[in-house]
């Protein structure tokens, strides 16, 4: 058995040995289409560059050394046009989060140490201005127990930002952006875009990559009160 | 013994003095009040995903879900397989005016399906996505996974963006059975210099 390794790099070798083989061929056919000894010739010179060919078997990758321009806050994506979901963004990522031209971030975690990125979000002033709405929630695996009524208060003010397009572009971060923000845009998949439960939580299960205590539980039975005005809902938004 | 909180450095902002106007829908007359998801669903396709504004990503989609694919209004498709689409998207295409790229540059080498796309191929596609003259814009494959994630890991790229992240974004759609080193490769050895951004038609976040 070849190692994975090993496979990658035969089959780098196989296409390179393919693709030399295809162009001096065509070559060989252009050089020698006048010639009556093209045939004969054409064979001989074709053996002669197999093994060249094969003595220059060996890949090695042309790579430009790009330095990356931007670096996304970890489990960054695009919820909707304009709405944004992450983990807890770092200074390494400001240059990346400018980009987006955010009006509103909403964090629903626990941390309230990181001053660096205050001191980012503050920075930005006039028309730039960040609005920033912090809601200390517990992890979800607690929803449903003790922290029942401070959790739904929350959750129901987020998805009520989230129904106003003036509030857009929107980020919302948890600290790993996998389990709280996975929980608060299901609620949006289901309730505000009406997909069905199966692509609710193949998504979820997309960023969490782990089996979240109770999550989709709290996704299935949570009974959500979200005022929207029919003047200022978003593109996406569907409802009755 | 009590452990002390630390405090934080001098001149800090502290976490409830940054600015806070957002806007909270109030209740007047006309506000919907919504309590319950919507009566109809709607279903994703497999992979679904947006990639940015107007722009999406996904599996092939089947007739369950054509009403799902009706709300985002798409004007062009981008079929990365080497089969034929389904006979039942095909004709949701037509019935809706879609129009469909396919078949980009495959070579006789590249044409197996379990390779890799070919560089020309991916060069095509990217140049598709860059102009927004085609947006809204589905970019899919059979299953969303590979050739779908060459062509958006290529994309990302082109945005700038690092390679730990692109690779992220890639492995989060490729199922228990991982990522494919190959993929990966070609993402990493895909010089975005060969790609030609034109500012006029180029859509705004490409610009960034």
């Amino acid at each position: 058995m070849l190692s994975q390794g090993d496979q990658i790099l035969d089959q780098l070798r196989q296409y390179d040995v393919r693709k030399n083989l295809q162009r001096t061929q065509s070559e060989l056919v252009g050089e020698f289409a006048d010639d009556e000894l093209a045939g004969n010739m054409g064979r001989a010179k074709i053996d002669d560059l197999q093994q060249m060919t094969r003595r220059h078997a060996y890949t090695a990758l042309k790579i430009k050394d790009d330095r990356p321009r931007y670096v996304p806050p970890i489990n960054f994506a695009t919820v909707e046009s304009d709405l944004y979901r992450s983990g807890h963004p770092q200074p390494s990522n400001f240059e990346f989060l400018d980009t987006l031209n955010l009006k509103t971030i909403v964090y629903i975690g626990d941390k309230t140490d990181n001053y660096d990125y205050y001191k980012w979000i503050a920075g930005h002033a006039g028309d730039r201005t960040i609005s920033f709405r912090f809601f200390k929630v517990k992890p979800p695996s607690t929803f449903g127990t003790s922290h029942m009524f401070n959790d739904e208060v929350a959750l129901n003010t987020v998805l009520n930002l989230v129904a106003n397009r003036e509030n857009y572009p929107i980020l919302i971060h948890s600290n790993k952006g996998k389990h709280r923000v996975g929980v608060l845009v299901g609620l949006i998949r289901k309730f505000l875009q009406g997909w069905s439960l199966s692509g609710t939580f193949d998504e979820y299960a997309k960023f969490a990559r782990e089996k979240g205590e109770g999550d989709l539980e709290f996704i299935e039975t949570f009974k959500p009160i979200i005022k929207i005005d029919p003047e200022r809902k978003p593109e996406f938004v569907r409802c009755d | 013994m009590e452990k002390k909180a630390k405090l934080p450095p001098k001149g800090a902002i502290l976490i409830d003095q940054l600015p806070n106007n957002a806007i909270e829908n109030e209740l007047r007359d006309d506000t919907v009040v919504v309590k319950n998801p919507p009566s109809l669903r709607i279903v994703p396709p497999i992979n679904f995903c947006p990639v940015e504004k107007h722009l999406y990503r996904s599996g092939q989609p089947s007739a369950i879900n054509h009403s799902f694919l009706e709300q985002l209004h798409l004007k062009s498709v981008i079929w990365l397989a080497t089969e034929e689409p389904q006979d039942t998207f095909l004709r949701f295409m037509e019935e809706n005016d879609i129009n469909l790229f396919c078949n980009l540059g495959y070579d006789s080498i590249d044409s197996n399906s379990w390779d890799g796309l070919s560089e020309s191929s991916i060069k095509q596609a990217l140049e598709i996505i860059s102009d927004k003259r085609h947006y809204p814009l589905l970019v899919c494959c059979g299953m969303g996974r590979h050739r779908t994630g060459t062509v958006i890991g290529c994309l990302r790229k082109l945005q700038g963006w690092n390679l730990a992240s692109v690779s992220e974004e890639y492995r989060r759609f490729t199922g228990v059975r991982g990522g494919r080193i190959l993929v990966e490769l070609l993402i990493e050895a895909f010089d975005v210099s060969t790609i030609e951004t034109r500012k006029e038609v180029a859509p705004e976040w490409l610009l960034r």
